[in-house]
């Protein structure tokens, strides 16, 4: 009966909404390190933490004040509710009661509640201790009054802050990357400290005037010496003595060379993970930026450009030195392997991210990184580089939106400059925006005062803008000449007077980048104010 | 016929070479590597090899004499740097096109006389970035002017006894007449500077002016028969 009940029980927590939104809730609170939230929650956590310290230290000079007392309860409150919440996210109770109850189902055997009380045990267990809970308890326990010696322990709750607090995360894992270097040199210092502890005990005890009288002071004596403080307070009396302290300085040098070299080791190799984790975490700010996998000169090329219009992006390579070329310029820089498909989400291309491109100079490379890309995201711009011809159809099939082959396009302005210099010039000014000239495309939007209306009565030559065509996939054109079909739309060039424009379509024109401007926004405020003529 | 002297045989140079029009140029490809001479050959070019750093050999391939371009397409940049400043030193009025690959050495390259550096990787950079911008306009340009359509930028001289002699730009319509698109004007006598019709003010026209003008071939082709007209009716 018992069993049924629970098994209910379970059953209802599972298709529970307030149940998973409510433990949802106290996951991103605490646990989740992309939320919001819990960047809150740890910052007065702490706050909390560094005033129950400050009580315990006026507490030390006013014994039982009354302010201290409430408060101590008020934050020993809070810790305890914060032990349990996250005991009870730490994984979920139902499923276990679930998936036991199934698998007796299946396998035809009975429902044992002891086997599930088991499971649900070790895994509270495997809770209870692991080194963050156990410093919780710690944090909880000296405040237990009849256990007052245990009140030293409340300095322990300082530990806690490695719980809120990145950077002490961080410190503990360089340090934890190291252990093993670090339990080597912790055997090396106990058998040191021993040797050197046992060897003045025996010297200097019967000496007269020494300052040892048992094996404590012998190791006291031994750690001041080896962590080259030497107060002085105890110095060797016999020749035997000052051995012993001759070998265990010179010994002591190498051992704190040694762990600073581990420590620096430690932190040195941290620091790149740590900034490229500080990439990531301002790349989760942005939205509508790109990503440029490949930092060689048409990277550094494009970067340019693209910073010159304030555009955010962000630079995958694997090569160091490229990678500092993009940090001195002030880039966002990440040093990995852009076919990575964890660099790739990391660096936000399922969110953010509006286009990638893949320019190395490998095509294998710029092939892999395409595919990876297209598979993670359908709807991301892919522009790729096709070093070699062979490849350009690979890299479409890739899924590449655009492909770019750099000894084509130079090929092609070569043979246009030898043949028309002044044309190419032109043309090329305006393309990259060396001259005032620009070439821009005004859409003709839904209920636009363009809308239905002839090229003829545009004025647009009174407006120093020459039209070059319109781009359209607007079937009721095609009756015009003179159309370029491109993919799925049509160029329609020098278009006549009578064309008459439809919404969608795009006007080619050409002049200063402030008519251009200046003819889009009165179209623009017109739509609004729902007048007709332009 | 306009003679071309290609140094260098490689993907960019191929890519160059095959796009010309052998009707109206003549080109030979050189190269001091016989294996790329061999296959510049197998392509169906006309090819040399000869060493780039003796100006005899450079003479007798042409420079100095019938050799009216000059596209310096070496790998190394110091290469080109060489073979340009040979080549201006043999001919003072050779169109020199060389190709950059460190942006460092574009300077020595204009300082040895090269007329046009052509730098691949910011080219392609520049175009990359075009499509970013401008998807749409850099789509239809890759396309017509730079692809298979046929829409082309032309250049047309205005010549003496024309009948464009003392009109005004006005009175062109070439949008309605030959279904051609004026971009700009070149007023040599003054500067290489092109002036944007949009910008201008009527201005009349004078022997020597420089039309850009953007159309289908063949409305090129009339446009430029009837300019030597001296009495095509506007």
């Amino acid at each position: 009966m018992l069993s049924k009940l629970i098994v209910y029980c379970a059953y209802y927590l599972k298709s529970a909404d307030w149940y998973r939104n409510s433990k949802l809730f106290f996951y991103d609170l605490m646990e989740n390190g992309h939320s919001r939230k819990k960047k809150y929650f740890d910052a007065t956590m702490i706050c909390l933490l560094v005033l129950s310290v400050i009580f315990l230290i006026y507490d030390i000079e006013h014994e039982d004040s009354k302010m201290g007392g409430y408060f101590e309860l008020a934050i020993l409150t809070v810790f305890i509710i914060e032990y349990l919440l996250r005991g009870w996210i730490h994984y979920d109770t139902y499923k276990v009661i679930i998936e036991e109850y199934e698998k007796a189902l299946y396998l035809n055997l009975e429902f044992k509640l002891t086997v599930v009380f088991r499971k649900i045990m070790t895994r509270e267990l495997e809770y209870i201790s692991s080194p963050f809970a156990i410093i919780d308890i710690l944090a909880i326990l000296p405040s237990y009054r009849p256990l007052a010696i245990l009140r030293i322990f409340i300095i322990f709750r300082l530990f806690k802050l490695f719980r809120y607090s990145d950077s002490a995360k961080l410190f503990a894992d360089a340090l934890a990357n190291k252990r093993f270097e670090l339990v080597t040199l912790l055997i090396f210092t106990c058998f040191l400290v021993f040797i050197a502890s046992v060897s003045i005990y025996m010297f200097e005890y019967q000496a007269t005037g020494s300052g040892i009288k048992n094996l404590f002071d012998a190791f006291y004596w031994t750690i001041v010496t080896l962590a080259t403080v030497g107060y002085g307070d105890i110095t060797p009396h016999t020749i035997g003595g000052r051995w012993v302290t001759i070998f265990l300085i010179l010994a002591s040098l190498g051992v704190l060379s040694f762990f600073t070299s581990i420590l620096i080791a430690a932190f040195s190799e941290k620091m790149l993970s740590l900034r490229e984790s500080r990439v990531y975490a301002e790349l989760e700010r942005w939205d509508n930026f790109i990503i440029i996998c490949g930092f060689g000169r048409v990277g550094q090329e494009i970067a340019t450009l693209l910073e010159g219009e304030r555009q955010k992006f962000v630079v995958i390579d694997r090569i160091p030195e490229r990678i500092a070329i993009a940090k001195k310029r002030g880039y966002l820089a990440i040093e990995n392997d852009g076919s990575n498909n964890e660099v790739l989400i990391n660096a936000g291309i399922c969110k953010g991210a509006t286009a990638i491109l893949c320019i190395t100079g490998d095509d294998v490379i710029n092939v892999y990184i395409t595919l990876t890309s297209r598979r993670l995201n359908k709807n991301l711009r892919i522009i790729s580089r096709a070093n070699r011809h062979d490849n350009v159809s690979k890299l479409y099939q890739a899924g590449a939106d655009n492909v770019i082959r750099p000894f084509e396009i130079a090929g092609l302005l070569a043979a246009e400059f030898v043949g028309q210099p002044v044309a190419f010039e032109a043309i090329s000014g305006i393309l990259h925006n060396q001259s005032d000239i620009v070439m821009e495309s005004v859409l003709v939007s839904e209920k636009s005062p363009l809308d239905n209306q002839q090229i003829g009565q545009l004025d647009l030559q009174q407006r120093k803008l020459t039209l070059l065509g319109v781009i359209s996939d607007n079937p009721i054109h095609l009756k015009h000449k003179n159309k370029y079909q491109v993919k799925q739309q049509h160029f329609y060039f020098n278009p006549e007077s009578k064309f008459i424009l439809r919404h969608g379509d795009l006007l080619v024109l050409l002049g200063r980048k402030y008519g251009i401007d200046h003819f889009r926004d009165q179209v623009e405020r017109r739509r609004l104010f729902g007048r007709k003529s332009v | 016929m306009i003679n071309i002297a290609v140094f260098g045989y490689n993907r960019l140079s191929f890519e160059a070479v095959s796009r010309l029009d052998t009707e109206i140029y003549h080109i030979v490809v050189v190269d001091h590597d016989p294996a790329k001479v061999a296959l510049a050959l197998e392509n169906g070019f006309e090819s040399a090899s000869i060493d780039f750093r003796s100006d005899d050999d450079l003479k007798l391939v042409g420079i100095g004499s019938n050799i009216d371009t000059l596209f310096c397409f070496f790998e190394e940049d110091s290469d080109n740097v060489f073979l340009t400043l040979s080549a201006r030193a043999l001919d003072k009025n050779l169109n020199i096109i060389a190709v950059v690959d460190s942006p460092e050495s574009a300077e020595k390259l204009l300082a040895a006389g090269a007329n046009k550096i052509i730098d691949p990787y910011e080219i392609c950079g520049r175009k990359i970035h075009d499509i970013l911008k401008w998807p749409d306009i850099t789509n239809i340009f890759d396309h017509t002017v730079f692809g298979r359509h046929d829409l082309h930028l032309a250049e047309v001289v205005v010549p003496e006894h024309s009948y464009l002699e003392g009109s005004h730009i006005s009175q062109l319509q070439l949008g309605s007449h030959y279904n051609l698109i004026l971009i700009g004007i070149v007023n040599k006598k003054v500067s290489d500077e092109l002036h944007f019709v949009v910008e201008e003010f009527d201005r009349r026209l004078s022997v020597g002016d420089i039309l850009v003008i953007l159309g289908p071939s063949r409305e090129i082709r009339t446009f430029k028969k009837n300019v030597e007209n001296e009495f095509c009716k506007i």
